[in-house]
């Protein structure tokens, strides 16, 4: 919406805004079906009661919120959905009060597969999968961290567990395999020892 | 009798004149299969002597070509292609037996359901199906064999479970037309959930005001006899006369001295929460639940009586003019035998979770409904003024959430209970029109207003009270620890924005849930169970009261939640149901039942555990145990046919050999008639 202009009537003023009719051509038909097939399976069986909105723990610090989203997913407004849907917490308290029992987090997660699909892509997702892919970790200690670390005699990476570096190896192969890395433009060659 | 006529059986090992008749059913059928080409297959077959495809078979020109093979071409075994039994299997079996032909010597072959709509895309290939299907059905219908139905008596009288308003309703009905009916009754009195009700929507009529007439009507009718406070315990037989035993519950009253004074009540030093007010206000251990009660006969509640906990008091007995108080009344068990019986067992209203997101069980001022409906009824613990339960305050500003049991899945009840948003709508007003300065809003997902006069008084509360309408299920509900006011957070979904308001009390619209009373009349009557708990009709559109179980009907909410309307309106049509048997006197039973061969059976019992309907019994005959149906009560099931070991049991219409001979004919393994009667 953007502002044409203002019209002032014996003092009083009021802002008029253009709004656009959303006409089929703004719709994508397919969006439904293809967030159903990165597993977002109940996109089309909600009813929107808005109960997920209410106990969504983010709800109040974003613009398209839980029911909404799922509003926009039905009628297939795909601009609207992909760029702000990283700041759900998969918490999946929304699936735990949803009175159909249906799952909007996975809609959500779904929703991300389909923006990396469609190369929107926020640095700090690819920041977060090369980490993974180099060092096992998706948040890796900073700088100052690590020198604390070394310190405090601890080793300069947390290991979370025995055998770590061949689950680390693993992982890898399944990101490689699944050609995820190239989807996100992003290498393990630098971390593997 | 149902055993096959041995008389006949020279007669069907004469040749065999199968007639074929493969219907179009319009496009049903005709638009993916090649009907022609079926019926040209058909007429190959050796002893087919008559092979035709039909337009509609079901219509009267369909029929008269049937009637007509039978009498002009001999045909003695006619296979209909067409939809399913459940649709026309009645309609063929007349025309076959309009034309002299035994009935049961008429197969069908689902083309419909069972090829044609299933295999809507390869039409070729169903050709071919429907090709082999009747193919197999020509195969069995070598085999089948003629039945006559069996008679049943219908005993002239009617056992009424439940004394709500559509068991009061069913049992004045059938009262009236002249048959004996005993309307059972587990509480001290009848009236049911709708004695409860402050007003009934739409018309805001006093709910006791409108149901008391008919329970005086109900009570004086000659021939309805009220068994209050009592209730069933064992159901055998089948159509026509079931045994019933009822449980008279002692009242320590004797109901033909007390006349009804109270006098007792007032002495009675002992005071106990009514349940009848939810708990909310206080009767004595010798009780009527409400003053309108019918019977008007008070009743003792053993577990809050002085006299039955220490032995002492005997107010009561001191103050009787009547001398009614006995306290060595003992339970009784009372036969009966009735032809007919209508279950209207009712509701049970939905509790809310103890660790529920609404908080029913922590907050003070979170009350349900049925609870709303009792502070608001003149004749309530308050006298009809609202107050809210923490302070005895009247709440100003109230919040109804709706669906709450109702529409849920998580707790199996996917169903809509069909009265919350009414009542809720109906008791707002109520609320407004006590006290105009009261803010109500209804926190709604969707409201449901489809009833005669429903949508106008759902306009009326926004137009004349300005009751708010919030589209959106709560998330949260907080308490003022210091107030106890409730504050609740919900997505207002049509502004999508998070609202929190304050509230003086909530009140959960509570779904209706299938009455804990059910399940046992349900197990004894083998009555089917919907998906959703309630009992489930014969046809959900064209036998609404029908059950499965012959002679047995079902009325108001045992059936699905419903309106009070609706429940009398079911309630009429059950009781119609009812007498239509009892007038004939007479039932015809299919003779479809399984056969036991006494020779083969062993006496081991098995079928008589699996058996749904308990129509086997196990009887000593000559010194051996032996398996007997009843005929009237088998369902034909075949799922003793199924367990026996022995092959004891046959399935008539459905015998071994006749199912073998499909499967022979499926696979392609017998050639005609000369194989498949061999094989048998």
């Amino acid at each position: 919406m953007g502002e044409v202009e203002k019209v002032f009537i014996s003092g009083l003023s009021e802002k008029l805004t253009e709004d656009k009719i959303i006409t089929e051509k703004d719709l994508d038909s397919e969006f439904a079906t293809e967030i159903i097939r990165y597993g977002g399976k109940d996109v089309m069986t909600c009813l929107q009661c808005g109960n997920c909105t209410g106990v969504c723990p983010i709800s109040l610090k974003i613009e398209y919120k839980t029911r909404t989203t799922i509003k926009y997913c039905q009628f297939g407004m795909k601009q609207h959905t992909l760029n702000t849907r990283w700041v759900c917490a998969t918490c999946y308290r929304c699936y735990e009060h949803c009175p159909a029992d249906l799952n909007p987090a996975e809609v959500m997660i779904a929703l991300r597969h389909i923006a990396i699909r469609e190369g929107i892509i926020p640095p700090f997702v690819k920041a977060a999968a090369a980490n993974l892919m180099q060092f096992g970790l998706t948040v890796k200690p900073d700088e100052a961290m690590i020198k604390e670390r070394v310190k405090m005699g601890l080793p300069d990476l947390p290991q979370t567990k025995p055998g770590w570096s061949q689950v680390r190896k693993e992982v890898v192969a399944i990101i490689e395999a699944t050609k995820y890395d190239r989807l996100l433009g992003i290498t393990s060659k630098e971390g593997v020892e | 009798m149902t055993q096959p006529e041995n008389t006949t059986d020279s007669k069907s090992s004469e040749k065999e004149a199968i007639g074929v008749f493969v219907c179009h059913c319009g496009t049903n059928i005709g638009g993916v299969v090649s009907c022609e080409k079926v019926a040209e297959a058909a007429s190959k077959i050796p002893g087919v002597v008559v092979s035709k495809d039909l337009k509609y078979a079901c219509s009267d020109l369909g029929q008269e070509e049937i009637r007509k093979a039978i009498k002009e071409k001999g045909v003695n075994r006619v296979v209909v292609a067409s939809c399913s039994p459940r649709l026309h299997e009645f309609t063929f079996k007349k025309c076959v037996e309009g034309a002299g032909l035994n009935p049961y010597f008429m197969h069908m072959v689902n083309l419909r359901e069972q090829c044609s709509w299933v295999h809507m895309k390869q039409p070729e290939m169903a050709t071919a199906k429907a090709i082999d299907l009747v193919r197999m059905g020509v195969e069995r219908s070598r085999l089948l064999t003629p039945l006559s139905p069996r008679e049943v008596t219908v005993e002239k009288s009617a056992l009424v479970i439940g004394g709500g308003i559509a068991g009061i309703q069913a049992a004045l009905d059938i009262g009236e037309k002249g048959f004996k009916t005993y309307l059972v009754e587990k509480e001290p009195s009848i009236g049911g959930h709708m004695a409860q009700l402050d007003k009934t929507f739409p018309t805001g009529d006093c709910a006791i005001c409108i149901l008391a007439p008919k329970m005086v009507e109900v009570a004086r009718n000659p021939n309805v006899e009220i068994m209050s406070y009592s209730e069933v315990v064992d159901i055998e037989g089948y159509v026509g006369s079931f045994k019933v035993k009822i449980r008279k519950k002692p009242r320590y009253v004797v109901e033909d001295k007390c006349v009804g004074c109270g006098v007792c009540a007032e002495k009675c030093p002992v005071k106990v929460p009514n349940d009848f007010d939810c708990g909310f206000g206080t009767r004595r251990a010798i009780y009527v639940p409400f003053p309108q009660a019918v019977p008007l006969k008070y009743t003792i509640d053993k577990e809050n009586c002085l006299y039955f906990k220490t032995g002492k008091c005997q107010l009561c007995v001191k103050v009787c003019v009547n001398e009614a108080i006995d306290f060595k009344q003992e339970e009784q068990i009372v036969d009966l035998t009735v032809g007919t019986i209508i279950v209207a067992t009712g509701f049970d209203a939905y509790v809310p979770l103890r660790r529920g997101v609404y908080k029913y069980w922590e907050y003070k001022n979170v009350i349900t409904a049925l609870e709303l409906e009792r502070l608001i009824n003149a004749a309530g613990p308050t006298g009809g003024h609202l107050v809210r339960p923490s302070d005895g305050v009247e709440p100003k500003r109230i919040a109804f959430i709706q669906c709450v049991g109702s529409r849920n899945i998580k707790l199996q009840h996917k169903y809509c209970s069909r009265v919350c948003c009414m009542y809720s709508i109906k008791n707002s007003q109520i609320i407004m029109e006590h006290s105009p300065d009261a803010e109500i809003a209804i926190y709604y997902n969707d409201i449901r207003a489809f009833g005669k006069g429903f949508e106008e008084l759902y306009h009326r509360v926004r137009e004349d009270y300005g009751v708010e309408f919030i589209r959106g299920r709560p998330a949260k509900l907080t308490k003022d620890p210091l107030t106890e006011n409730i504050t609740i957070r919900a997505e207002e979904t049509l502004l999508g924005k998070i609202t929190e308001r304050e509230y003086d009390m909530v009140v959960l619209a509570v779904g209706l849930t299938p009455a804990a009373g059910t399940g046992p009349i349900q197990k004894m009557l083998s009555l089917p169970v919907s998906d959703d708990g309630f009992l489930q009709e014969s046809h959900p559109k064209l036998r609404p009261v029908e059950t499965a179980i012959e002679g047995v009907f079902i009325c108001g909410c045992a059936q699905s939640p419903k309106d009070i309307p609706d429940s009398v309106a079911q309630a009429k049509a059950a009781a119609s149901g009812a007498t239509t048997l009892m007038i004939k006197g007479k039932h015809i039973v299919e003779p479809l039942c399984a056969t036991v061969t006494p020779e083969l059976c062993l006496g081991c019992g098995l079928c008589t555990d699996v058996c749904p309907y308990k129509a086997i019994d196990l009887l000593d005959k000559d010194g051996q145990t032996k398996a007997v149906v009843t005929e009237a009560l088998c369902h034909g099931c075949g799922t003793c046919a199924a367990a026996c070991p022995q092959h004891a049991i046959a399935q008539l219409q459905f015998t071994d050999q006749q199912i073998a001979s499909e499967i022979s004919a499926a696979l392609g393994m017998n050639n005609g008639a000369k194989d498949s009667a061999g094989g048998a």
